[in-house]
């Protein structure tokens, strides 16, 4: 039977939180809606009815924050196999996807409730971080044009991204390719762009007239390759006072060659002159919709909005602060789909937050690598078959 | 890298190399037949120098390169050499190829049979074992046959220089080893090597095998050897102690990657409590026998954390499965070790495990053996059957009448000896043709 629930009080209550970080005294407040929307979810969607009832747990057991650790989690790759709503998706306002790297991708269903919820987490973290102005700015997306065809979360957070200012031309480094039914890399594209937009004073006498800011946004991956081969042939420009180097998205299929952080700084220095502490670094997944931005030490402090827990690789279990282990997100943002507690398949630690020094006391998150298993070799049936199959979750 | 008729050249060069080597192999299977003497001799030298330390410093490389696991390739070649021997060889040849003679009919009957090469063989070799590609090549010498090799995608180098150095050896194998670095993908060049070859020897799982069989004319002859899977099953002990930790060590050491590898613990039992009551009894077992291996390379954070995060979403996923209706009848229990786990399920599947130490216990009480595991036809290879002394004998007559065809004690699912057959056959009997011969 569905029972009608109130508007989420609790959950409104967390998101009205005046300050976005202050985690450590809103833990009851995040317990109580967490708890709230576990009920609805109990209620609501019946497939995640049994896995509370395969783990014996009711949504009335979430009463402390150390209860947080029994609610059932749901990894991402789960999502990707079974379409999981509570509510019908007609009356969802919107659905995103994940990128779906294996040729699976998760399908998320928000309503006007989660949406606004959204909203006003993207405003406060925004305006935490300086991100709003109401400058005019060239936007280059180190990402997907958007398309049609497109679902994806990570299109549509970067478009978002698009309007922290006003938008006076936006250049994408993926374009949709009519002829060819996929996405072609334009580098060449945004380098020109480039050139247009830096300062007049830039080395080398390319000069650019536009004299309004320049914004990245984007996978780093690309961003990072782009000022590489920027650097390779000697382009060295200044972007104007008040430009910014966005990163989000994961390091998708370059992930092995995850960069080291202070390489990408050197080279936005070197190549486009901008400063350590413009270069903004986004983490979140389609199935975690928390916006997880950096401090301007670069580290990832977990909002009032969402928690972060760290299981054990072998019993799943959760592990004390400053251990290595699975990363396990929790929040009570989205009512459409049970995904208030997911599982990714990302390898982190949580840190103290006053061993930041940034000045916020909420703890913060190190991403340091992802499950996988090396080049195994084997002739038992179906290992390859297994081993092959992709979990990627990453948005 | 292709090698072909004793030179190299670069893989640019393929269209034109596959246009000419059928009227090169044609060229060399009319002026002779290659003697399993001449290929047993240049293994012979090989074997010394590889004894004598020659390659010690190439194989120091191998090993440091990270892309065999140094203490595998080590005792990998130690394997091979021993398999290498001369009078290995011939008792290979004589047990594979033997013919019985000076039967009562061949006194009477003035009809020989001879033993000869299939022809061309064209080996499709699987990354999954190192060194496999060169074995595949060698079974194929010593049957006389001409040889194509398409090597795995993760080779590695190893298989060309080893041949290289047989080459240099004994010059007289060249036209017969034909090698090409071709990708899977290139379905074309693949098809050109099978359209010249008489058989066709496929290495790998159950894609690999599909794809040879969309490649392959019907008139070809394929000789696969397909993945399998291995499982132990117990009904009683002869001693418990000793036989928990012989099955517990094989499980660790061989990492459950081998076709004989243990995927799946069945009980001899209808009764769940039992399989629960055996995961706390052999968890312990299982933890040491991981212990005292030690941290593998390969068995990273990361690698636990992938088959924990697996474990786990195949069991949500089989919560959603259930029907509304269903009780749920049996618990469903995951015994967790460091490293290493045990995961009771109510079925009676033969599956592939989570590897490395996880694995799935069952039960499988003797009365549906037959019927429940002749769904897997094709796969059976291996079990490690545990049972008290007066049932061996009975349970040896059910595995084998399923279609089993390695019956092993606990342990010793996995060792080699000399003469064995390779899934239920004797491999080099698949590359000849038996010729009746009137005189």
């Amino acid at each position: 039977m569905v029972r009608k629930m109130n508007g989420m009080k609790m959950r409104r209550k967390l998101f009205n939180t005046a300050k976005p970080f202050d985690t450590r005294k809103t833990e009851m407040r995040f317990v109580r809606a967490m708890r709230e929307n576990c009920r609805f979810q109990y209620e609501n969607c019946p497939a995640y009815r049994k896995i509370c009832d395969s783990f014996r747990f009711r949504p009335g057991e979430l009463k402390r924050p150390e209860d947080l650790g029994r609610l059932p989690f749901i990894p991402t790759v789960n999502f990707k196999r079974h379409k999981l709503f509570s509510v019908p998706e007609e009356r969802q306002l919107l659905q995103a996807t994940s990128s779906g790297t294996s040729g699976r991708y998760s399908t998320i269903g928000f309503v006007f409730g989660d949406l606004w919820c959204g909203l006003k987490m993207v405003l406060k973290i925004g305006r935490w971080r300086g991100l709003f102005s109401l400058r005019p700015t060239h936007y280059i997306v180190m990402g997907y044009k958007p398309h049609r065809g497109n679902r994806t979360a990570v299109t549509k957070t970067a478009f978002g991204a698009t309007l922290f200012s006003p938008a006076l031309s936006r250049t994408y480094a993926l374009k949709y390719s009519k002829q060819k039914q996929a996405y072609e890399a334009d580098l060449e594209g945004v380098i020109t762009a480039l050139k247009k937009f830096a300062a007049p004073r830039a080395i080398g006498g390319r000069g650019g007239v536009s004299g309004f800011p320049v914004r990245f946004m984007g996978f780093p991956s690309y961003t990072y390759f782009m000022l590489r081969q920027m650097e390779e042939r000697g382009l060295h420009l200044k972007l104007p006072q008040g430009s910014k180097i966005m990163l989000g998205g994961g390091w998708k299929q370059f992930y092995k060659e995850q960069v080291d952080k202070e390489e990408l700084y050197r080279l936005a220095k070197k190549t486009l002159d901008v400063d350590e502490e413009n270069i903004i670094e986004f983490f979140g997944a389609v199935e975690h919709p928390i916006l997880y931005c950096d401090c301007e030490r670069h580290h990832f402090h977990v909002p009032v909005y969402g928690r972060v827990l760290i299981r054990d690789v072998d019993t799943l279990k959760p592990v004390p602060i400053g251990q290595t282990g699975l990363v396990n997100l929790l929040t009570p943002m989205v009512k459409a789909t049970p995904i208030l507690s997911v599982m990714t398949d990302d390898l982190g630690v949580l840190h103290e937050g006053r061993e930041c020094g940034c000045g916020l006391d909420a703890p913060y998150l190190e991403i340091i690598g992802r499950v996988g298993l090396k080049d195994i070799k084997t002739c038992a049936a179906g290992a390859v078959e297994l081993l092959d199959e992709d979990t990627a979750t990453k948005s | 890298m292709i090698l072909t008729s004793g030179k190299l050249y670069d893989s640019s060069l393929q269209g034109e190399i596959l246009n000419g080597l059928e009227r090169k192999i044609n060229e060399t299977r009319e002026r002779e037949t290659l003697q399993a003497e001449t290929v047993i001799a240049a293994v012979e030298v090989l074997r010394e120098k590889i004894l004598s330390g020659e390659f010690d410093e190439r194989i120091d490389k191998l090993a440091d390169s990270g892309a065999y696991g140094a203490e595998n390739l080590r005792g990998q070649i130690a394997q091979a050499l021993e398999l290498l021997k001369r009078e290995n060889l011939e008792y290979k040849l004589q047990v594979e190829l033997g013919l019985g003679t000076g039967g009562p009919s061949e006194q009477k009957s003035t009809i020989r049979t001879h033993v000869l090469p299939l022809g061309t063989l064209f080996h499709i070799a699987a990354g999954n074992m190192d060194g496999l590609p060169v074995y595949s090549v060698l079974e194929g010498l010593l049957t006389g046959n001409v040889n194509i090799l398409k090597l795995p995608q993760a080779d590695g180098g190893l298989s060309v220089e080893i041949l290289l150095e047989l080459l240099q050896i004994e010059p007289g194998l060249a036209p017969y080893i034909h090698v090409f670095d071709t990708p899977s993908e290139d379905i074309a060049a693949m098809q050109k090597m099978a359209d010249m070859s008489d058989g066709i020897v496929v290495w790998g799982g159950d894609e690999a095998v599909k794809a040879v069989r969309r490649l392959a004319n019907p008139g070809a002859k394929l000789i696969e050897w397909g993945h399998r899977l291995g499982f132990a099953y117990l009904s009683g002990y002869e001693d418990r102690e000793r036989e928990l930790t012989a099955l517990a060590g094989h499980i660790a050491r061989t990492r459950q990657l081998l076709c004989s590898s243990c995927q799946v613990i069945f009980i001899d039992t209808e009764e769940m409590e039992e399989v629960y009551g055996f995961c706390q009894e052999f968890l312990p077992y299982l933890q040491r026998a991981v212990d005292e291996l030690g941290q593998r390379e390969e068995e990273t954070v990361g690698t636990r954390a992938e088959i924990a995060l697996r474990r786990y979403g195949d069991m949500i996923d089989r919560v959603l499965a259930e029907g509304p209706q269903e009780k749920k009848a049996e618990k469903r229990g995951v015994y967790y070790g460091r490293g290493c786990s045990l995961t009771a399920l109510p079925d009676s599947a033969l599956e592939c495990s989570y590897l490395f130490g996880n694995c799935l216990v069952k039960r499988l009480p003797r009365s549906r053996i037959f019927t429940q595991l002749r769904r897997y036809k094709g796969y059976l290879q291996t079990v490690g059957l545990v049972c008290d002394r007066d049932r061996r004998e009975e349970l040896t007559e059910l595995f084998a009448a399923c279609g089993l065809v390695r019956i092993m004690r606990a342990g010793s699912q996995s060792d080699a000896f000399v003469g064995e057959a390779h899934d239920g056959e004797y491999a080099l009997r698949r590359y000849v043709r038996m010729v009746d011969v009137e005189l």
